[in-house]
């Protein structure tokens, strides 16, 4: 009897403590994340010019499935998503399981070659990639002394190919960055499965498709949705390439570089400034990366 | 021990909570305070301007000289010029009007004349009423009503933008042009000597950006037209104005007299190497022109082309920006005398600025000066400033409204449509304000 009211008695200290060792933690997340969080959803049912607010209820919610070019945005998104996650993906895949190979020589060297994109700035990379691809510019001087093209390619004045180039950009930047985490996902793969299958006479394509792919499996859903996401958020790329739309008055040729994210910066800042309908896209971004991640969960995730 | 250190840290973080808290609401009220007893009780000026603007070869150079001619009467005024990318100034204006927290706001900030009705009515009681403070009848009129708001003006005038055709005399020569046949003349003029030049030559007649719409608000504003009417309705399909724009330029990238370029520094690069015998744009320009010291004596200047219907000027208007004192700022009254004293009010420093800059001022008392009517030998010796202040006095007077970069994008995101003849100019131009009317919905 004795014994258990003090053993209450400590948990309630126990728990005292621990509350208040957390209070700090839940008040700066309150304050940094769930205000935010909270602030935002309330301005995204304002009319909003500058600091004129106006009440408008769910209405810019309806607005933006009128509006061409929040669609136009959310296409263009979805392309560079599309096409661009599952060739980095499968190129980082690739790569990682050649480098994983023992026998060859100079790994290190390979593997810091790609990772390295990885750690250079955004704003940096794209500005070069906007030097190299300009009409004049390196890859076209290369490929037309190779006598591959015979007129320049017009990479970044053309809709189509201004979208090739940054497919083509954010492949050489992150490619290396998903590589890494295949990599160590590789190294927990025991030696004897890959033997195994090699005595029960599996080629290397098959044991790539049938072993490495499927023990993979986790991290290769991990890396899709952080890619979803990252992708959903192109930002510094298609704003860079574009000079910021200061000397253009298009994201891209015909607008066929704006993102998403690209769009809420317009409708902040190049535009009359509407945050509350900013405010609306940046929502569904939000409901758009959580029925994806979902979706990606429930088809290639584990049961637990 | 743990426990002591982490009270300390949960004291320190109260702390600086509560240093937040202060910071966000005691300076409004001091700063009130302060701008009275100084209107009130000092004749001599004195406290410290933040000025915000870009371009470190205009603006700020050009503020450097003023700030030199303020210091001379008022030695205890302390300038702090900073000089941010454009781009970067407005977001950073938006940001810190919308929060509402003054502290971070310059005194004076730099805005753009496109831009200037969206900031006064988007932040309204944010910039501070300068009608009676500045004399507004100085500046030309169309500067002074892109910053009239209700009946108040808000701001003092600066550049002006006023356009013209900068074109190689030694191409125009080879390919058969002297000077005076380049004057007044009409855009399909422009675009036959285009061809000429380019079949005499190689060279192009001009860098375009396909997606740039400079060129076109040069069109529309020689046509006293805009995107919108006067009223700020949109207005695109049932304007000549803009329909001819768009077939020009279709028209200019069809005669394939262009080099196509992708932002500002490729642009200025295809001049000053060379590759392009022209270029139509703002006054502006010639600093960059200039940059290439082996052409001197090679440039000369004509008017802008203009559009081919009725009322159409041979006179236009690209870009320009003007001074604006934020409301709330602790120096307001000396910002407004700085303004008033140098901006406002002082000729030769317009001079000044003319002779080092190239920089033609919107004051208009200063447009007889000795620096304007110099002969410039990088022009051949044209007097080209006398050329400008002519042409500046025809450009037609176009309210901008809020939407223009709006309307600018909707355009130009229909144009390679246009361009590839998959889109009709009508249909396109349709299409155009479609968007632009769910872009600006009300």
């Amino acid at each position: 009897m004795l014994k258990s009211s003090t053993k209450k008695n400590a948990d309630r200290t126990h728990n005292a403590y621990g509350w208040l060792f957390i209070s700090l933690a839940l008040i700066l997340i309150s304050v940094f994340m769930f205000y935010p969080i909270g602030h935002s959803f309330y301005l995204s049912t304002m009319r909003t010019k500058g600091i004129v607010q106006q009440f408008v209820g769910l209405n810019n919610y309806i607005r933006l499935l009128q509006d061409p070019m929040f669609i136009l945005a959310l296409k263009n998104t979805f392309t560079f998503f599309l096409i661009q996650v599952p060739i980095m993906l499968l190129l980082g895949l690739i790569f990682a399981t050649i480098l994983n190979d023992n026998t060859i020589k100079f790994r290190g060297v390979f593997r810091t070659a790609l990772f390295l994109p990885a750690v250079t700035s955004l704003v940096a990379y794209t500005i070069l990639f906007k030097m190299m691809f300009s009409s004049e510019g390196f890859i076209n001087n290369l490929l037309m002394n190779m006598h591959i093209i015979q007129e320049p390619i017009p990479w970044l004045l053309d809709p189509f190919w201004s979208k090739v180039t940054i497919i083509i950009a954010l492949t050489w930047r992150w490619t290396g960055y998903n590589m890494v985490f295949y990599l160590s996902g590789l190294q927990n793969i025991p030696k004897e499965i890959y033997e195994a299958a090699e005595i029960d006479g599996a080629g290397k394509v098959q044991q790539f498709i049938r072993i490495t792919v499927p023990i993979l499996k986790p991290i290769i859903v991990f890396t899709s949705i952080m890619s979803t996401i990252g992708t959903l958020q192109l930002f510094d790329e298609p704003m860079n390439l574009s000079m910021g739309g200061t000397t253009s008055s298009t994201i891209g040729p015909g607008n066929s570089l704006l993102t998403l994210s690209v769009y809420i910066y317009n409708l902040s800042f190049k535009y009359v400034p509407n945050f509350g309908y900013a405010a609306t896209v940046s929502y569904v971004i939000v409901f758009i990366v959580a029925i994806l991640s979902f979706i990606q969960f429930k088809v290639a995730g584990d049961k637990n | 021990m743990k426990k002591t250190l982490s009270l300390l840290v949960a004291v320190l973080l109260v702390l600086s909570f509560v240093a937040c808290g202060n910071n966000t609401t005691q300076p409004p009220a001091d700063s009130e305070g302060a701008q009275t007893d100084k209107g009130e009780m000092s004749s001599e000026n004195s406290g410290k301007l933040t000025i915000w603007a870009w371009d470190p070869n205009f603006n700020i150079a050009i503020m450097d000289e003023a700030k030199e001619i303020y210091l001379k009467d008022n030695p205890k005024v302390e300038f702090e010029i900073v000089d941010i990318a454009k781009g970067s100034l407005e977001q950073k204006l938006h940001v810190n009007l919308a929060s509402g927290v003054t502290d971070g706001l310059p005194d004076i900030t730099l805005i753009e004349d496109y831009n200037a009705q969206k900031y006064l009515q988007s932040y309204p009681g944010s910039f501070a009423d300068l009608t009676g403070k500045i004399k507004h009848d100085d500046f030309i009129d169309y500067k002074v009503a892109l910053m009239t708001l209700d009946g108040k003006v808000y701001g003092v005038p600066f550049d002006t933008g006023a356009s013209g055709f900068f074109y190689r005399t030694d191409y125009l020569k080879q390919a058969g042009y002297e000077a005076q046949d380049l004057n007044d003349l009409t855009w399909a003029q422009f675009i036959e000597i285009g061809k000429t030049v380019k079949e005499k030559t190689g060279k192009a007649m001009l860098p375009f950006g396909l997606d740039d719409g400079g060129l076109m608000r040069i069109m529309l504003q020689s046509a006293g037209k805009w995107y919108f009417d006067d009223d700020g309705s949109i207005n695109l399909t049932n304007n000549d104005a803009v329909k001819e724009a768009v077939e020009t330029y279709k028209a200019i990238v069809d005669a394939d007299i262009i080099k196509p370029t992708n932002g500002w520094t490729e642009w200025v690069a295809s001049f000053n190497n060379g590759d392009s015998a022209s270029v139509v744009t703002g006054i502006w320009i010639i600093g960059s022109i200039k940059a290439e010291n082996s052409q001197s004596g090679k440039w000369g200047v004509a008017p802008t082309p203009r559009l081919n219907i009725s009322g159409s000027k041979n006179a236009s208007n690209l870009g320009g920006s003007s001074w604006y004192v934020i409301e709330n700022s602790k120096n307001k009254d000396v910002a407004i005398d700085f303004l008033n004293k140098i901006y406002a009010g002082d000729n030769d420093f317009y001079q000044k600025i003319l002779g080092d800059k190239g920089a033609v001022g919107s004051y208009q008392p200063a447009q007889t000066g000795t620096a304007y009517a110099k002969e410039d030998a990088f022009f051949g010796n044209q007097k080209i400033y006398v050329d400008f202040s002519a042409w500046m006095k025809d450009i037609p007077s176009v309210n901008y409204g809020l939407h223009t970069y709006e309307a600018d994008a909707a355009i130009f995101n229909v144009m390679p449509d246009v361009y590839a003849g998959n889109l009709s100019i009508e249909d396109a131009l349709k299409k155009a304000e479609e968007h632009l009317k769910n872009q600006i919905a009300q």
